[in-house]
């Protein structure tokens, strides 16, 4: 429910409230938070494919941006400095995972709750129970295909296809490259049309 | 100088233009190939697009508010929890348990030692023990060894000697 606070904070630019944060002011930053709070769990959510993991890598994600609000100097926007965080937290989350070899990657207990694989891009409209199943069949296929790429490759696609960054924001999310960033384009590319090509083929 | 993936990723989301265009192009070995593949990439972007839909962030407010408490937390002085716990293993206490352990050593290593000494050995059990009885001059000899620890006395039996061991002397 938005206050008349949170309504006079919509004008506020990401950058007013990143001083005031740097100032300490926790308010700042909780509306900063409301902004993003969900397209960061669902990029992190893409990337683990676990709804619990991705409530507390984005949660890790926001405190380490807290504690290092007052590093930020604004030479890129809010959103690409936060998502520079949140890669590093989740790729290093995800090597760690890869490691140890903590089971599998794909969490199938995720399609066995009530997710709309589509609910973000399409309008919502009441599916009919063999769409929903084909629906889940197909979400489990591209889940599957992303979790055969490294984390980095996963990375770049999500941010490229889902997000529809430009080069340069991914590369200064990531932390490399432009170079890198469509050099791995090209082989998460690759590799998805290779696992995917009959599904996306056919629908 | 860029690699060919860079090159071919630039043109397949159409970054390319002007000259770095068309070389790129007219490097293609079969055009008609890689448009068809571009055409494919693009269906993949849409249909990930499309279909990447993540759960939604169904308790926001909970989200918040957990991260709030999560903040607090972080900024609360942990000066006192730290003092104490950094008191626990200091240099004093360190050394103040080696000496005791080495103390609690020395006490059963003085215990074990007076109890197996071996001063406590009659000379002449010593003496018995280490001859042997020749079997030709004495085939029947047999000697036994009584010991009683409680009294401190041990008695050694032996029968059947032609002979006393030449090298046995009472002393």
């Amino acid at each position: 429910m938005q206050t008349e606070a949170t309504l006079a904070q919509a004008d506020v630019s990401d950058l007013d409230l990143v001083t005031r944060c740097q100032g300490g002011d926790t308010e700042a930053f909780d509306e900063l938070i409301t902004r993003y709070r969900t397209r960061v769990f669902g990029m992190i959510y893409n990337m683990v494919h676990s709804e619990q993991d991705a409530w507390d890598l984005a949660q890790d994600s926001f405190l380490k941006a807290w504690k290092s609000i007052k590093r930020f100097r604004g030479r890129s926007s809010f959103y690409t400095w936060i998502y520079r965080i949140v890669m590093n937290v989740t790729i290093d989350w995800l090597r760690k995972k890869q490691v140890k070899g903590g089971g599998s990657e794909f969490d199938d207990s995720i399609q066995l709750k009530e997710i709309e694989p589509a609910s973000k891009t399409v309008p919502k409209s009441e599916a009919l129970p063999h769409e929903m199943i084909e629906r889940r069949e197909v979400r489990a296929r591209i889940d599957k295909a992303i979790a055969q790429l490294s984390p980095e490759q996963r990375a770049v696609i999500l941010m490229k296809e889902i997000e529809e960054m430009q080069y340069h924001e991914i590369a200064e999310a990531l932390g490399c490259s432009i170079g890198t960033v469509m050099s791995r384009l090209f082989y998460a590319r690759k590799k998805l049309q290779n696992l995917l090509r009959d599904v996306y083929e056919n629908i | 100088m860029k690699t060919f993936e860079e090159k071919w990723t630039s043109w397949l989301d159409g970054q390319l233009s002007g000259r770095e265009l068309a070389e790129f192009e007219a490097s293609l070995p079969d055009k008609a190939a890689a448009e068809a593949e571009k055409a494919d990439a693009r269906r993949l972007g849409v249909f990930l697009k499309r279909e990447l839909g993540a759960p939604a962030l169904t308790n926001e407010e909970f989200f918040s508010h957990q991260l709030r408490d999560r903040i607090r937390q972080s900024s609360a002085p942990s000066a006192p929890r730290e003092a104490k716990a950094s008191t626990w293993w200091t240099i004093p206490r360190l050394l103040w348990t080696g000496t005791a352990s080495l103390a609690v050593f020395l006490v059963f290593t003085i215990f074990v030692i007076r109890d197996k000494n071996p001063a406590e050995e009659s000379q002449y059990l010593t003496q018995i023990l280490n001859a042997r009885v020749d079997p030709v001059v004495s085939p029947n000899a047999t000697v036994s060894m009584f010991e009683v620890k409680q009294d401190r006395v041990t008695v050694l039996w032996t029968e059947g000697l032609q002979s006393l061991p030449a090298d046995y002397a009472a002393k």
